[in-house]
């Protein structure tokens, strides 16, 4: 076994994947000699050197743009966007471009493409540089999602992404960069098939849903309820798009109630599309309504003590699970 | 009242030369600064009135607009086609309105189109094409100033001015073109992308100027004889296996070796039949003419080229008449050497007054 | 020194006159059966553009890549797309180019060299870059032609593909249209510049400007461009000026540029100037070109008809491929 933090598995799946496929190159900004900006590629440069891990200029478009067309002829780039933030400035590429190309060819051609992005709040980064829009990527046929909340997950969701024919897009939350401790990973490489979700934590009451960096907390706010006698299941979807509905209704007809946490907000959010599956698809198994916690509508704020208020934590999290259960 | 006029051509300094060879970048911007720093030039020589050929770039009223001045600027009222006879026609227009000067902006095929339509009006020929050996590689206010002094008509202008030659292209006898530099007899079929720059497609060269310290195939006749453009002599060059081979500056950036199977001087008059047919005649560095199997083309050497302005004899003749020069406290000039005027010359007092005539000569720096 | 390296034949000049009235004929028939509301969808046509295509398209290498504009069924003929496939495509049939997935103005073939036709402006540019970097890292000596139109040429993903494809001496061609319009807006009304071909010095690359309705001249400049490029010495952005017969799509009422100014233009139509000079030089006659004009009005008249008679998809092939689940 060997012992890695969330951004040293990632490190270490980019590295064994690099090696393993000449094909495979990172691009951009900052990820060469500077390690990238959080640090998740440091040494990659130093081993691999500046064709296989290539600093950009500061060109979102440019990064995944000329990483689409690459793939096209067979490479696969991984490209890191610094913060999902900067999505938006390359939105063209990753929305009109990437997820239409094979459809658009009638299947010639492959996008082989995975983009890596940090995001989420929670290290005071402000409103610009904190959210998490990983459902602006769920609307968007033809794009993987892929949003890990383990070292272990990230490891080998990221391998998976690598090695796909399809555009992935894999978000990292930054503060599990920061606060994951070590977990255990096999000494040997494995991937975790695209698509499936993982129960991380069994229970009978209800159900819930959680990913990225609100799994640790609802697996939190799980521990607390245990000790009031309320048994709850947590379900780590870790690929959003395609989604596992299938292990998530199995774990509803268990429990027959369900919470959806995450830290985006909430209206327009991922749950709203969890919440309609779930009834749509599950509806007689349902004992009360389903339950959302979600950061408020706004933006992210700053200062310390209101972007905590903005984040769901495991008390909020305890409540929704209350509410649910009218207890 | 003194008038000039301004042709600046905005399609110069673009052309396939940047891709094979290494020709200069003249991007449109850096035109109308160019025109700026004229302007400037013109309104500190006096010059009233300025007069622009129209362009699609706007390089005149461009120029004007971020140039604080007192003098009258016009467009001429012409139809744009937008190819080099808009040079041609705004010369001819300029000439007929008697502009005392015309600043040209581009390279030799600018100059040629203008030297078409201009007549006996001097021309002051500012670089900014590819192959130039035509105009100057010169400061715009300069220039500028250069070509104020002449149109102010305090001189002669023929002081002034140096008379260049041309080569005339004669098809069955009648003139239907001329080149200023050189006249180029290229075996190829199209004009396409005008330059030349293969030189194994080069059959003959005629010469106006055979220079060896100018870019582009007048250096080829250059390094044969040295037929200065003041000069009343032309050279006339067959390429081909030959007991020689010169090494000249082709192009910018690109240095040529060229067998020569013949050459010899040409005299004014002159006349260098075309042998090479079907042939393309590319004349100042450009494609120009399809000669067809059966044409009767011949290029003959003329002294009748257009008037350029020797910029250094003019500013100096302005220096020494003190056209920039005056009394602080106002009154005229009695003398000619500004500083004695204004007590500040420092030579010795007694040589200084002791000879006059000496002094004089000695501040116009004419020893 | 530079020469040529291969001088073009008698035999490929009449090609390429060839294919310049393929283009042309090709667009008339589009334009002709869209007027009778048979073809759905959105059609831009390049008529009087042809010189771009088939200058540029024509001495490619076939492992060569191009992303056309979406006015770009030119490029595409002169590379080999099969015109049958282009007329089913925008016909919706089942053997469309994209299996009537795409559209005309999605149309490509790797096999062939032809990158899918973008429709978002500018978009392409990064992705072509892309597709040089791959060349590059792939040692090949391929190269890849972008083209792009004046009403693009603003957009900054035009920009950031340049400058990426700067830094790296990419194997690319980046090809500039300039019809003069971007739709309605005026190229003059656009950018504060007249050539666009200004722009390459600030990347650090040269540009070059080019009459775009002289074939000749075309091809010269981009054969030199892709020959920079093969060797590994980086971009060129090529600036063809030209203009567009026709409205921006078909159906365009064209109420922004006067007639007068489309009369001007035709008469500098790039077909009959390759026409005049090859009977200039008794490489073509009358006869030949009445010869050509036949056969390719056939050859374009079959595709149709075969295209015409090719089965729709099923309505739900819509699935296929996509994500649906």
């Amino acid at each position: 076994m060997r012992e890695l933090t969330f951004m040293e598995a990632i490190r270490e799946a980019l590295r064994e994947e690099l090696k393993r496929d000449e094909k495979v190159y990172l691009l951009g900004e900052d990820i060469g000699k500077f390690g990238g900006c959080f640090g998740v590629t440091k040494g990659l440069w130093e081993e691999f050197g500046s064709e296989r891990v290539m600093d950009t200029p500061i060109s979102e478009a440019a990064i995944v743009g000329t990483s689409v067309g690459a793939a096209i002829m067979g490479w696969r780039p991984v490209p890191e966007v610094m913060f999902a933030d900067f999505l938006t400035v390359c939105f063209d590429q990753l929305y009109n471009q990437a997820p239409k190309l094979k459809y658009m060819s009638n299947g010639e051609m492959k996008i082989p493409l995975t983009i890596r992005t940090a995001c989420g709040a929670g290290i005071r980064a402000g409103a610009q540089h904190s959210q998490s829009p990983e459902a602006l990527c769920v609307h968007c046929p033809g794009l993987k999602v892929v949003y890990p909340g383990t070292a272990y997950d990230a490891y080998g969701l990221l391998k998976a992404a690598i090695r796909d024919d399809d555009p992935v897009i894999v978000f990292e939350h930054k503060l599990l960069y920061f606060i994951s401790g070590k977990e255990q990973l096999p000494d040997d490489e494995f991937t975790i098939p695209l698509g499936k979700a993982n129960v991380k934590r069994e229970g009978k009451d209800v159900t819930v849903v959680a990913y990225g960096l609100m799994l640790s907390r609802a697996l939190g706010a799980a521990e607390k309820l245990q000790g009031d006698g309320i048994s709850v299941e947590v379900v780590d979807p870790r690929t959003l798009s395609p989604l596992d509905k299938e292990t998530i209704i199995n774990s509803l007809k268990k429990t027959h109630r369900a919470v959806i946490v995450h830290e985006a907000p909430k209206t327009g959010g991922y749950g709203g599309e969890l919440a309609a599956i779930l009834a749509e698809e599950a509806f007689d198994y349902l004992d009360a309504p389903i339950g959302r916690v979600a950061a408020p509508d706004t933006p992210i704020p700053f200062s310390p003590p209101m972007e905590d208020f903005y984040l769901p934590n495991e008390e909020r999290i305890v409540q929704g699970v209350r509410k649910v259960l009218g207890t | 009242m003194a008038t000039v006029g301004i042709i600046a051509n905005p399609a110069s300094g673009k052309d396939i030369r940047r891709l094979v060879a290494y020709g200069s970048v003249f991007d449109n911007q850096e035109k109308v600064n160019i025109v700026r720093r004229v302007l400037l030039g013109l309104e500190a020589a006096s010059v009233d009135e300025v007069i622009f050929m129209p362009d699609y770039f706007g390089i005149g009223p461009r120029a004007v607009d971020g140039a604080r001045l007192s003098m009258q600027t016009s467009i001429l009222d012409m139809p744009l086609r937008a190819t080099q006879e808009d040079s041609t026609q705004a010369a001819a227009l300029m000439r007929e309105m008697g502009v005392g000067c015309i600043v040209t902006i581009g390279g030799d095929g600018t100059n040629r189109a203008v030297a078409k339509g201009c007549g006996e009006v001097c021309l002051m020929p500012i670089s900014t094409g590819t192959n130039n050996v035509f105009p100057y590689m010169i400061e715009g206010t300069i220039a500028g100033l250069a070509a104020g002094v002449v149109a102010a008509g305090t001189f002669d202008s023929h002081r002034l001015a140096r008379r260049t030659k041309r080569l005339e292209v004669k098809l069955d006898g009648h003139l239907i073109d001329i080149a200023l530099v050189d006249a180029v007899v290229y075996a190829d079929l199209f004009v396409a992308s005008r330059a030349i720059w293969d030189m194994s497609k080069v059959k003959e060269i005629i010469l106006t100027r055979a220079e060896p310290d100018n870019i582009g195939l007048s250096s080829v006749g250059g390094n044969l004889y040295c037929a200065r453009f003041n000069r009343h002599h032309g050279v006339y060059i067959r390429l081909g296996e030959g007991p020689l081979e010169v090494t000249a500056p082709i192009a910018p950036g690109l240095i040529g070796s060229v067998g020569i199977a013949g050459y010899r001087l040409l005299s004014i008059g002159d006349q260098v039949e075309v042998t090479h047919r079907p042939s393309l005649l590319a004349l100042d560095g450009e494609r120009e003419i399809e000669i067809g199997k059966d044409d009767e083309m011949s290029i003959q050497l003329s002294a009748t080229g257009p008037l350029v302005v020797d910029v250094r004899r003019a500013l100096q003749c302005a220096a020494k008449a003190n056209l920039f020069t005056r009394l602080c406290g106002g009154g005229s000039m009695r003398t000619r050497c500004a500083m004695r005027e204004a007590n500040l010359c420092l030579a010795p007092l007694d040589s200084c007054l002791a000879r006059p005539q000496a002094r004089d000569a000695k501040h116009e720096g004419r020893e | 020194m530079s020469a040529q390296e291969k001088e073009l034949t008698n035999e490929q000049l009449l090609e390429m006159y060839r294919k310049m009235l393929l283009v042309r004929t090709f667009e008339e028939k589009c334009a002709a059966e869209f007027a009778k509301g048979v073809m759905p969808g959105f059609v831009h046509l390049s008529v009087g553009q042809e010189a771009i295509a088939v200058g540029t398209v024509y001495g490619l290498r076939k492992d060569d890549f191009i992303s056309a504009t979406h006015r770009g069924h030119g490029c595409l003929i002169v590379k080999g797309m099969p015109m049958r496939k282009m007329f089913a495509e925008m016909l919706g049939r089942k053997t469309g180019a994209c299996g009537g997935k795409g559209c005309s103005f999605h149309m490509g073939n790797l096999s062939l060299g032809i990158y899918e036709i973008n429709g978002i402006l500018g978009s392409s540019t990064p992705i072509a870059t892309g597709s040089a970097l791959a060349m590059k890292k792939a040692g090949t000596e391929q190269v890849h032609l972008a083209y792009f139109g004046d009403g693009q040429s603003n957009l900054g993903s035009i920009h950031e593909g340049m400058n990426f494809a700067a830094i790296h001496k990419l194997p690319i061609v980046y090809i500039c249209e300039n019809n003069l319009y971007g739709i309605s807006m005026r190229q003059t009304d656009a950018t504060a510049i007249e050539d666009i071909a200004d722009r390459a010095t600030a990347y650090g690359f040269p540009g070059v400007a080019v009459d775009g309705n002289d074939v000749i001249a075309v091809y010269e400049v981009s054969q030199e461009a892709v020959k920079r490029a093969r060797k590994g010495n980086g971009p060129t952005l090529i600036e063809c000026k030209t203009y567009r017969w026709r409205g921006h799509f078909e159906g365009d009422p064209t109420v922004y540029r006067s007639e007068k100014e489309v009369e001007e233009w035709k008469k500098k139509c790039p077909i009959k100037r390759l026409k005049e000079r090859l009977m200039g030089l008794g490489i073509l006659t009358e006869e030949m070109s009445d010869r050509i004009i036949k056969e390719v009005e056939q050859e374009v008249e079959e595709a149709y008809q075969q295209a015409w008679n090719d089965p729709m998809p099923a309505p739900e092939d819509a699935l296929i491929l996509g994500f649906a689940r």
